[in-house]
C-alpha cells in the first residue's frame, strides 16, 4: 500500500516537477520525521514521569501525614469538663462551698470528671503526661478569683504561646453559671493536647 | 521486490515500536494506579484512623450508652491477612488497639474514665462498644 503510495506521490511529483512538493514528499523528509517521533516519545515519556511524580508526591504526603485529632480532642476534653461542672445551666452539687471553691472538688478532680491522663507506653509518655488542663472560678461581677485546679503536665502551658505544628493543641474557653441562690460565676477552662508524635509528622 | 521488503520491514518496526510503546505506557500507569491504591487503602492507614475515630468517640460518650460501628472495611482487610474481626479491636485500660495486619498495629488513648468493651455483631456486620 506504502509502495503503492509513494509510487503514485513520485509520478506525480515528475509530471508536475514542483521542486518544493518534491522535497515535502522525498524519503529524507520521512527519515526526518521518525527523529521527529523519537523526540517526540522522550518528550511524552518525560511528561509522563513528571506526572507520576506530582501524583507520588501528593499522595505520599497527604498519605504520610498521620491524622491530627489534637484538637478534637482537646475541645472534648473541655466539653467533658464543662458537663462535670454544671448541670442544666446549674453549677453542679459540690463545686462551690461557702462561696469558693471546694478543696474536697479540687482534690478528687479526676475522680469526679472521670478524667484519666493515662496513655499509652511510647515515645516516653508514660514518664511524661501528654495533658494539661488549668481551671479558672471567678465570680462574675467583681471578676474575683474563687479557686483553681491545675491538673496534668504543666510543662505543656508555655507551647501554647507557640506556633507551629509541633506544639500542642490549646482550646480556651470561658463561660458563665450560676447556683442556685442566683451567685453569678464565670469560669475559664484551658486544656492542652500533646500526643505531637502521633498526630504531626 | 527489495523496495516491497524494505516497506514490509518498515511497518513490522512501526508496529513493534508501537506495541512497545503501549505496553511500557501500561506498566508505568498500572504501577502508579498500585502505589495510590496501596497508600490509600492500605492496613496501616485504616489502623490509624480507626483507633483514633474510636478513642475520640469513646472520649465523647457518656456511661449507659451504646455505640455501633460499621467498620466493613475494617473487617475485609482483618480477613484478607487472617485476623479475625473479635481480635482486629481491642479496648485495654483506655487504650484502643486496631490490628490488621500480622506485623504491626495501632493503639491510641482516651482520657474519659470510663469502661467500655467492643466487640464485633456477626449478624449485622457491626461493632458495638457498650460504655459501662
Amino acid at each position: 500500500m506504502r509502495f503503492l503510495l509513494n509510487k503514485m506521490i513520485k509520478d506525480n511529483l515528475l509530471i508536475k516537477g514542483k521542486k518544493e512538493k518534491s522535497e515535502i514528499f522525498h524519503r529524507r523528509f520521512f527519515i526526518k520525521n521518525r527523529k521527529g517521533d523519537k523526540i517526540i516519545s522522550i518528550y511524552w515519556f518525560s511528561i509522563l514521569f513528571i506526572v507520576a511524580a506530582a501524583i507520588v508526591y501528593m499522595v505520599a504526603s497527604f498519605y504520610g501525614e498521620p491524622y491530627d485529632v489534637r484538637e478534637v480532642e482537646a475541645n472534648i476534653l473541655t466539653n467533658q469538663i464543662t458537663r462535670c461542672l454544671t448541670n442544666a445551666g446549674y453549677v453542679s452539687e459540690g463545686v462551690f462551698v461557702g462561696g469558693f471553691l471546694s478543696e474536697g472538688f479540687k482534690t478528687n478532680f479526676r475522680d469526679n470528671c472521670h478524667i484519666n491522663f493515662e496513655t499509652e507506653d511510647v515515645y516516653g509518655w508514660k514518664d511524661t503526661e501528654q495533658f494539661y488542663v488549668e481551671l479558672g472560678f471567678f465570680d462574675f461581677n467583681s471578676d474575683t478569683e474563687l479557686g483553681k485546679i491545675v491538673e496534668g503536665n504543666i510543662n505543656l502551658k508555655d507551647g501554647c504561646l507557640m506556633n507551629g505544628k509541633n506544639s500542642p493543641s490549646c482550646i480556651d474557653r470561658d463561660f458563665y453559671v450560676i447556683d442556685e441562690e442566683n451567685n453569678q460565676y464565670k469560669i475559664n477552662v484551658v486544656s492542652v493536647v500533646r500526643k505531637t508524635e502521633k498526630n504531626v509528622q | 521486490m527489495r523496495s516491497i521488503l524494505k516497506n514490509k520491514n518498515k511497518r513490522a518496526n512501526v508496529l513493534t515500536e508501537n506495541i512497545i510503546f503501549i505496553i511500557l505506557n501500561l506498566v508505568f500507569l498500572s504501577i502508579l494506579m498500585l502505589f495510590v491504591f496501596s497508600k490509600t487503602g492500605g492496613a496501616a492507614i485504616l489502623e490509624e484512623k480507626y483507633s483514633k475515630q474510636i478513642a475520640l468517640i469513646i472520649d465523647s460518650a457518656e456511661p449507659v450508652m451504646a455505640i455501633s460501628l460499621d467498620m466493613e472495611d475494617v473487617v475485609k482487610t482483618a480477613r484478607d491477612n487472617g485476623i479475625g474481626p473479635n481480635d482486629a479491636v481491642s479496648i485495654t485500660d483506655n487504650i484502643v488497639t486496631v490490628k490488621l495486619r500480622d506485623k504491626g498495629s495501632y493503639s491510641y488513648s482516651f482520657f474519659n474514665d470510663v469502661n467500655p468493651t467492643i466487640k464485633f455483631d456477626s449478624r449485622k456486620g457491626t461493632y458495638e462498644i457498650f460504655i459501662e
